[in-house]
């Protein structure tokens, strides 16, 4: 009876499975085959063994979008992670409006990054912008610089949006890992004479491992395939500076190099699974520890 | 328990049916629509078939679908008036219209996916190439109302066939404003760069406050206009059109000369880098957008622009009393001994795919999309002259087509450059003119690296930038 309440359970998940083989599996196939091809979305593929693999590490535009990648997730996904606990912590206390200001915390996480970077795009525009005419309003135009017009300033007001944006899910995650920490433990540090910060360092960082691994992970992921915000605030522009490797993918795509582009995606998923692999590694020894 | 298992295999198996049905080629569904002997033949079996051969009749007793494919968002109600007049005018034929933003993206994934429409705006030389459109040279009824200089700009120059039939011209240019010109006492719009440079420095000294020359930089496709407009309009007007066509197609550097330091590419760049350096142009070139650009315009704040007559609509939709104030010219000459340019090419092209199982029935439709009454109301829609002898629209104001007019007989009149590499577009050649504007490039490194990106454009899959 056992056996066959598994096989059926198994079966069950046959349609999943199926539509998971559809969606991902197949693709993923198809695409590990269209690497090794120069398609270009239109005629016939032809092979072209490790060409594209090899191109790509000759590509000054792709290792520049690398760099660029990289430069935004280190600075997006440790500062999500500082400013979600922060406001986890927020949270978990208690004060007048807190629902209300977890509403507001949380708002932007269900707002499409789409929309997201074009409402920002008005906000920051030189010349134009809401912030201009309110710096202008107060006769300091000058506070209100091009952030979004040069390289170093564009690149660090994607990682502030992006931040604004996900910092909420971010919370969300930390503040159910702090719900779950007993209360009982924070009173027995404290009749052990511990302060706050021993309480934070010693209790709720340790327990809150599982908490801080999802959120490591996720924001690793969602930093290195950055797309949509960046594709409505700058358009990856000025020129290139702020392009990302999944811009770069999307226009090599379109832009008649196809096989190349299925190439540079395997880069990227290699690209993000080693510091995911590395950190959810580490933490898991450290949690074990 | 047996019954409960049989319910739960059933359900499990109807959705992964239903998960899978979705995912189907949709050629084979496609070809049910049709009948006789085009019910049973795919189009991947007819791909490699002329595409004028098994072609279904529309008069076979069944209806059919026809799909039309479009990235022009201004001409969507008019042309879903025509259609609808046109599905009611008979019941063999259903056209329905598809629009996407992203129309000549979006077209490359229904050819991948095998889900081609019948008919589409979107043209690109790789699908001329790769043959998936249909000949139409043969279609005289149409090549005979049309003018001589549009059918040769539909004529594909490799194969000397024509893919597709353009309805309209459109126009490109500076559109500046009159009534600020007039003020200012400047009685012709110069011809000649130097003279250009010195009329926007008399802008900016007698106006501070108004832009001389407004740049929407923010939007790629802008800058890879005034390359298309300026340094390759250049090339067409030195080499003739065909010679050009030629040239680009065979990507002859030797002709085309973009990498040289006092070539076209390199002088542009630097009058581009000098305009920004003096403030001739806006400070905010890099996030300026089109409707900035409109609004800067229509308040004085801006003296001219460049682009296409597609910018009419929203210039008067702004600001209708602008309709006598607008002036239009062409580009000035900018390299020793050449002249002004100004564009005047083939618009609103309509292709019929080659594996489409309707030929007849597109070509009914296209037949009555081509009347003269259907395309004077096209014309007033679009702001585009016809390319038709039969159809004269009132598709400007007088002031503006007088201007127009004018523009086009005294400069050079130059095409688009349909035959640039497929690995290179507009947008990314717009993108260098940014990193031009952003200081990333010395005019001689940016023609360098055009070059270089035209270069590998022609190289397609594995030779990115």
């Amino acid at each position: 009876m056992k056996n066959r309440k598994i096989g059926l359970h198994q079966f069950m998940a046959v349609p999943a499975f199926a539509l998971y083989a559809v969606f991902f599996i197949y693709p993923l196939l198809k695409g590990i085959g269209l690497c090794f091809t120069d398609w270009d979305g239109i005629g016939t593929a032809h092979f072209i063994g490790l060409k594209n693999f090899i191109h790509f590490f000759h590509d000054e535009r792709a290792l520049s979008d690398i760099r660029t990648t990289v430069l935004f997730t280190l600075g997006s996904a440790p500062l999500l992670n500082i400013v979600g606990l922060i406001y986890a912590l927020l949270m978990n206390s208690d004060f007048k409006g807190k629902s209300v200001a977890r509403m507001c915390i949380y708002m932007p996480a269900i707002i499409s990054p789409l929309i997201m970077g074009y409402i920002w795009y008005f906000l920051l525009q030189p010349g134009r912008g809401f912030l201009y005419h309110f710096f202008d309003g107060l006769g300091h135009p000058e506070w209100f610089g091009n952030w979004i017009g040069s390289y170093k300033s564009a690149l660090f007001v994607l990682i502030l949006v992006n931040v604004w944006q996900y910092a909420g899910m971010t919370m969300v995650i930390y503040l159910a890992g702090l719900q779950g920490i007993s209360k009982e433990l924070y009173e027995a540090a404290k009749i052990d004479g511990a302060r706050w910060t021993d309480g934070f360092f010693r209790v709720t960082l340790p327990l809150l491992g599982p908490s801080i691994r999802i959120n490591v992970i996720t924001n690793i992921i969602g930093s290195l395939s950055v797309f949509d915000i960046v594709m409505s605030l700058t358009g990856g522009g000025p020129g290139y500076q702020t392009e990302t490797l999944s811009i770069y993918i999307m226009r090599m795509c379109y832009g008649s190099k196809t096989g190349y582009s299925v190439a540079v995606a395997i880069i990227l998923f290699l690209i993000v699974l080693v510091p995911v692999a590395a950190a959810s590694w580490l933490m898991r020894k450290k949690e074990e520890e | 328990m047996k019954k409960r298992r049989v319910t739960a295999l059933l359900m499990a198996m109807s959705m992964a049916i239903t998960g899978l049905a979705g995912c189907g080629q949709t050629t084979k569904e496609e070809a049910k629509t049709g009948t006789g002997d085009a019910q049973v033949q795919t189009a991947e079996e007819r791909a490699g078939e002329n595409g004028t051969e098994g072609v279904e009749t529309a008069d076979s007793g069944e209806k059919v679908n026809i799909k039309l494919f479009t990235g022009k968002i201004e001409t969507i109600d008019v042309m879903n008036e025509i259609i609808e007049d046109f599905n009611q005018s008979q019941d063999r034929i259903t056209v329905e219209q598809e629009y996407q933003k992203d129309a000549s993206n979006i077209i490359k994934i229904k050819f991948a996916s095998d889900e081609v429409p019948d008919i589409m705006t979107t043209y690109e030389q790789g699908f001329v190439d790769e043959g998936k459109y249909m000949d139409l040279s043969d279609q005289e009824e149409w090549w005979s109302r049309m003018s001589p200089d549009m059918k040769t700009a539909c004529t594909d120059v490799k194969q000397e066939k024509t893919f597709r039939v353009c309805t309209n011209m459109t126009m490109a240019g500076f559109f500046y404003n009159k009534e600020m010109f007039a003020e200012l006492g400047i009685e012709e719009f110069p011809d000649q760069w130097d003279e250009f440079v010195e009329m926007l420095e008399e802008i900016k000294a007698q106006k501070p406050d108004v832009v001389p020359w407004f740049i929407f930089g923010s939007e790629a496709w802008h800058l890879g206009h005034l390359i298309e407009f300026i340094p390759h309009g250049y090339v067409k007007s030195e080499l003739g059109t065909l010679e050009a066509k030629k040239a680009m197609l065979g990507n002859d550097q030797g002709q085309l000369k973009f990498a040289q330091t006092d070539g076209p590419m390199a002088v542009f760049a630097r009058n581009m880098k000098q305009l920004q350096e003096k403030g001739l142009i806006n400070e905010d070139v890099l996030t300026a957008t089109n409707d900035n650009c409109v609004q800067d315009f229509v308040s004085g704040r801006a003296a001219m622009f460049s682009n296409g007559m597609w910018a009419i609509s929203s210039v008067l939709e702004a600001s209708p009393e602008m309709e006598d104030k607008i002036g239009f010219a062409p580009y000035p000459a900018y390299m020793p001994g050449s002249s002004p340019v100004v564009l005047s090419a083939e618009d609103s092209g309509y292709s019929i795919s080659a594996t489409t199982e309707h030929k007849e029935a597109c070509i009914e439709f296209l037949n009555f999309l081509f009347l003269p009454e259907n395309q004077l109301k096209y014309c007033e829609v679009a702001k585009a002259p016809s390319a038709f002898k039969d159809v004269t629209a009132k598709w400007a104001p007088e002031s503006v087509v007088s201007e127009v007019s004018a523009a086009l007989e005294n400069a050079v009149n130059i095409g688009y450059t349909n035959e640039k590499p497929a690995g290179f577009s507009g947008d990314d050649a717009g993108r260098m003119l940014q990193n031009l504007f952003a200081g990333q490039y010395t005019p001689e490194e940016f023609a360098q690296a055009y070059t270089d990106a035209w270069n590998d454009g022609f190289g397609g899959a594995g030779d990115g930038e």
